[in-house]
């Protein structure tokens, strides 16, 4: 299906955009760079560029350099910025504390997220870095960019910002990392207005709805994970920017359940693509496989020599339902107890295909430990097909969902902890749904089973004082 | 709506602390007005924080709402 965007997109031109020239962004050499020293001590910092990996440290002087060597008037806010930023780091190293104040009354008008308050408590010690606000930017889906893209947003905020930036936030916005109150409106406007590009989420909202790449690139992907995460972005705006939730709530889509956004582990509500028909065997390529014709893995295990492939071995033992067998030559699935782990898939890519039958499971409940420990998302809802513009799932999922836990929820409890709370039994009875043996996490270790009267056929009628006339308190 | 600022703004002016959690202030609300919805009330603060009355006040993680000028100001 062809993209359809809500509004008309404009091309965006770097050359038309652009706020420093060629010679402003190039403006430092290597040389001045290894003998380049920031206006603070920094060697508990400086440890952190002696490992084996690129260090945030070693790119932060180079964005101090380039500061330095850039106009005072070419840049809105402070241009030691980011030298204030190390000077700082390096005494919350020395103190074993943070020393900055967390949240404020910052945004942009409107909106309650995409905003996030930090003050230095050091102020008169790192002026530069008095105000440090995060914004978060609502990526695409996929995180699909063009080079003038991505070139507009670093110069607007090397110009009202630090020039400091997360790609991408373990949400899935690109982090604008610092700037000062009065540099979010002219930001916000920008955004907006010329690069039709909308803050993310944050605080007690909807946060940043993120895909995996979907049917874009990947010819696993069971569910079009893209246009999905577009358009319950755009149904869902008001509950992105205006705060109502009693905490943050996470949406998260994979196509299938190799699961490359992990969204089962990162997601309040993780949509994973998945089929209920049969997983679509080539025979013939099974026998390529095992007969070393094709290289198993698409190649990816390539760079030493692990033998002989063995189709016993390395798929068919380790199905973790153990639905699979060889008769003879062929390659036989019992597909109803396999539980969709993908593996033989995935060593065996042009032998072995997914159904086509395809929907989407959804899970609910994932969260890092908060008021609670980390928890994965329960199975809820093993299949369901869905089109365009997904409205079950907005009405019979979504809605339920959010109407239960903002009138049940506690402040700061995520739907997981609610849902421990409360039990799976108010859960399946919010969405209307059966229960199933998955959702049973450890079968007989609790013998205790509550059955209301309209579950049980002809109900029940008890006398609480006939009881009590055998039973005393 | 008008009804339900206005229960907005009495929970605001009379509350103990300067900031406080949604559920509450439609809590409150609740009690004058039973039959409001939470998306009811959600939309009459969000008025009220387009009239410059009400306030957000985020950590980053969780947001709370606030009268303006009242408590934590946006200096700090």
């Amino acid at each position: 299906m062809a993209f359809e965007p809500r509004e008309e997109q404009k091309q965006l031109k770097y050359q038309e955009l652009r706020i420093f020239s060629d010679e402003e962004l190039h403006n430092y050499t290597e040389e001045e760079l290894k003998n380049f020293k920031i206006k603070h001590d920094i060697p508990f910092c400086e440890e952190l560029e002696k490992g084996r990996w690129p260090s945030f440290v070693a790119d932060a002087k180079r964005e101090a350099l380039h500061r330095k060597k850039l106009a005072q008037d070419r840049m809105m806010i402070e241009r030691d910025v980011v030298e204030d930023l190390l000077g700082q780091l390096e005494v919350s190293f020395k103190h074993g504390e943070t020393h900055w104040k967390h949240g404020g009354i910052v945004g942009v008008f409107g909106y309650g997220g995409g905003v996030i308050g930090r003050y230095s408590d050091l102020q008169e010690q790192f002026p530069s870095i008095a105000h440090f606000h995060t914004m978060r930017v609502n990526q695409p889906a996929s995180k699909f960019y063009t080079s003038d893209y991505l070139r507009t947003i670093c110069d607007l905020w090397e110009y009202r910002g630090s020039g400091m930036m997360n790609m991408h936030g373990s949400t899935g916005d690109i982090i604008f990392l610092g700037t000062f109150t009065e540099q979010l409106e002219p930001i916000f406007f920008e955004l907006g207005h010329v690069l039709q590009q909308d803050l993310g989420g944050s605080g007690s909202n909807l946060r940043t709805p993120s895909c995996c790449i979907g049917k874009a690139r990947c010819e696993w992907s069971c569910i079009d994970t893209q246009d999905m995460c577009y358009e319950l972005t755009h149904y869902y705006q008001d509950e992105l920017h205006r705060p109502a939730f009693p905490y943050k709530f996470k949406f998260k889509f994979d196509g299938c359940p190799n699961g490359c956004v992990a969204s089962i582990a990162r997601s309040d509500m993780s949509f994973i693509g998945t089929w209920r028909d049969e997983i679509r065997i080539d025979q013939e390529a099974v026998k390529a496989y095992m007969g070393g014709e094709i290289m198993p893995n698409g190649g990816a295990h390539s760079g030493r020599d692990w033998g002989q492939f063995d189709i016993h071995k390395e798929v068919i033992n380790l199905c973790p339902t153990q639905c699979m067998w060889m008769e003879g030559d062929k390659l036989m699935i019992d597909n109803k107890e396999c539980t969709r782990c993908m593996h033989c898939i995935n060593v065996m890519p042009r032998a072995l295909r997914p159904g086509k039958d395809t929907g989407v499971s959804i899970l609910l409940g994932a969260k890092a430990p908060i008021l609670e420990g980390a928890q994965m998302a329960l199975l809820t809802i093993p299949f369901m097909k869905t089109d365009p513009p997904y409205d079950n799932i907005k009405e019979k999922v979504v809605e339920p969902i959010w109407d239960w836990w903002m009138e049940e929820g506690k402040n700061r409890e995520r739907l997981g902890e609610l849902i421990q709370r409360q039990g799976i039994p108010k859960l399946i009875e919010v969405l209307g749904i059966p229960a199933m043996p998955q959702m049973v996490k450890e079968p007989r270790s609790n013998p205790y089973i509550f059955w209301k009267e309209e579950d049980v056929p002809g109900g029940w009628k008890r006398d609480i004082k006939d009881y009590r006339s055998r039973h005393k308190r | 709506m008008d009804d339900l600022k206005k229960a907005i703004l009495d929970f605001a002016e009379n509350n103990k602390k300067s900031k406080f959690y949604f559920s509450d202030m439609e809590k409150a609300v609740k009690v004058e007005f039973p039959d409001a919805k939470a998306r009811d009330v959600k939309k009459a603060a969000t008025a009220l924080v387009n009239e410059e009355k009400l306030i957000y006040f985020s950590t980053g993680s969780s947001t709370m709402y606030g009268l303006k000028g009242r408590g934590q100001t946006e200096d700090h």
